[in-house]
């Protein structure tokens, strides 16, 4: 087979299933393209090509034995590194933990390996899955696959980066204030924050606790439902965990949107954080789209964004302190310069500033819940802006904060970031989709009529 | 927040060292978090409760 690193995960696990593709002949064409292109785009931080052709060759045998272990089966999969690899170090980007050993699989690794997938390596993201693009850590920072001048977004870059280009067709990354969706929405690929508490962070090093969630990132609607479907579900040793029953997230998938509502949120892109010209056009061509496939779309308003953002920091920097403190008295150099600025902050946030936060935003959460009982699912922007120049450190500054994302690490519902256009520099512009606590179900389901009427998913980068 | 402020709380915090190396990013992080406390409004209603809350006989 040709071109199989543009293949999706269902496509490739279906032709592994059908004996039509060897898992060692699809894990070697990718490696092959990671040889080739990993260099301009910095997206491993660790490549295990051995174990994985290993476990692409015991995949191989599993299937000729007519034993494949799950959906995933012979799948190559990328992991950021902020989550746990048996045997491979988990440095977070960082010096801090530059010799750190995982002992064990993070919970959701071991789910993925469960449904057969095989793990690639751990993936390029910014420091301790906060700061920013930095040059001043061990390992440089991943680049956009679209233009190899612009940020591929974060904190989970690599997995953005290496999905967009086919160097796998699916990862993991984590998401505590957007760092998920910012990597899908620049890198022009679909990326979900899960509900909090689908998705088991055991295994996962915290940024900040109730905020942190893990999720999916791929270059298709129908691969991330695959991917939650695999991942999703109770952990009892995760004190945050859902116990949920397991929703079978790719059963609805072609259901489209006529009859559903669609709160659109326009003022957090109006005047909250006005958008570039093309971020904006891009979100009411999605509306527009969603209208004429069915859609009812209103208006909805819902707290500022600055609102948001300042409850989403205040949270994030006092539970980061409590787990950074001892390095940043003892260690502050080994930090870059971007994480040590954003993770000292929590010391200057008094404890009774924390508990503000929290009790606003139980008052968050019951707007957005508000919300949806109006409407079925709610849109707004994800980036407010086209990717920023990587190495120009102001324009990053400005554009990073310049988003829609925090409102729903704050509240916890699932939210979902992909493609909504090219801008016309030839860069990934976004739209954000929304839905109520686990309705992962639904979210897709919209992603995907706007993805199939777009085509976003047939769109990639002109590098090779 | 003045220098005396941000170097009080960064001391009392226990960060000597950062401020002997770093002193410009301590006072750029102090600024920025008094930035986001400052942005944020505090619940009205008394009764309002953190979340999340404490939930016994659930979890671990």
């Amino acid at each position: 087979m040709s071109g199989l690193h543009w293949l999706s995960a269902a496509e490739a696990a279906e032709a592994i299933r059908a004996r039509k593709l060897s898992p060692v002949e699809l894990t070697q064409a990718l490696l092959d393209r990671i040889e080739r292109l990993d260099p301009k785009l910095h997206v491993f931080i660790r490549l295990d090509r051995d174990a994985a052709l290993e476990a692409a060759r015991g995949a191989e045998a599993e299937i000729a034995a007519g034993r494949p272990r799950g959906p995933l089966h012979g799948v190559p999969v990328g992991i950021k590194d902020i989550i746990d690899v048996a045997g491979l170090p988990t440095t977070c980007h960082s010096k801090i933990l530059i010799d750190n050993i995982a002992a064990a699989d993070a919970v959701c690794v071991s789910r993925l390996r469960g449904a057969g997938a095989i793990v690639l390596g751990k993936l390029s993201t910014h420091e301790f899955a906060i700061g920013g693009p930095s040059f001043d850590l061990p390992w440089p920072p991943a680049r956009n696959p679209w233009n190899t001048a612009h940020h591929p977004g974060g904190s989970s870059s690599g997995s953005g980066s290496g999905v967009a280009v086919g160097l796998f067709p699916m990862a993991l990354g984590s998401d505590t204030g957007g760092s998920v969706r910012n990597p899908a929405s620049a890198c022009g690929i679909v990326g979900l924050k899960p509900s909090y508490g689908l998705v088991s962070r055991r295994g996962v090093f915290p940024l900040s606790f109730s905020l942190d969630h893990v999720g999916p990132l791929t270059r298709t609607v129908s691969d991330n439902a695959l991917m939650l479907d695999a991942i999703a579900g109770h952990d009892p040793l995760d004190p945050g965990s859902a116990a949920v029953p397991p929703g079978h997230y790719t059963a609805g998938l072609e259901r489209g949107v006529r009859g559903l509502r669609i709160g659109f949120i326009r003022h957090f892109h109006e005047t909250d954080l006005p958008a570039d010209p093309e971020v904006a056009a891009g979100l009411e061509n999605v509306a527009a789209t969603l209208q004429k496939l069915g859609a009812d779309i209103r208006d909805i308003r819902l707290p500022t964004l600055g609102e948001f953002g300042a409850v989403n920091r205040v949270i994030l920097q006092s539970e980061a302190w409590a787990i950074h403190a001892p390095w940043l008295r003892e260690r502050p150099g080994d930090y870059g310069q971007l994480a040590r600025r954003r993770l000292l902050g929590g010391a200057f946030i008094g404890a009774g500033d924390y508990v503000q936060a929290s009790r606003r935003r139980l008052e968050m959460i019951a707007a957005v819940e508000n919300a949806l009982r109006e409407v079925d699912v709610l849109m707004c922007a994800s980036a407010m802006d086209p990717p920023s120049r990587i190495e120009d450190a102001a324009e990053t500054e400005r554009t990073y904060p310049r988003q829609a994302r925090t409102p729903f690490n704050v509240t916890g519902h699932p939210a979902l970031a992909m493609m909504a256009g090219l801008s016309a520099a030839g860069l990934p512009l976004s739209v954000q989709f929304v839905a109520r606590y686990f309705g992962e179900g639904m979210l897709f389901q919209v992603a995907r009529a706007w993805e199939r009427a777009a085509g976003t998913d047939e769109r990639h980068p002109p590098i090779d | 927040m003045d220098k005396a402020t941000v170097e009080l709380l960064a001391r009392r915090a226990g960060l000597e060292k950062a401020l002997q190396e770093f002193p410009d990013d301590v006072t750029a992080a102090a600024e920025q978090a008094s930035g986001w406390v400052a942005k944020m409004q505090a619940p009205r209603e008394p009764r309002t409760e953190p979340w999340p809350p404490m939930k016994p006989g659930t979890g671990l």
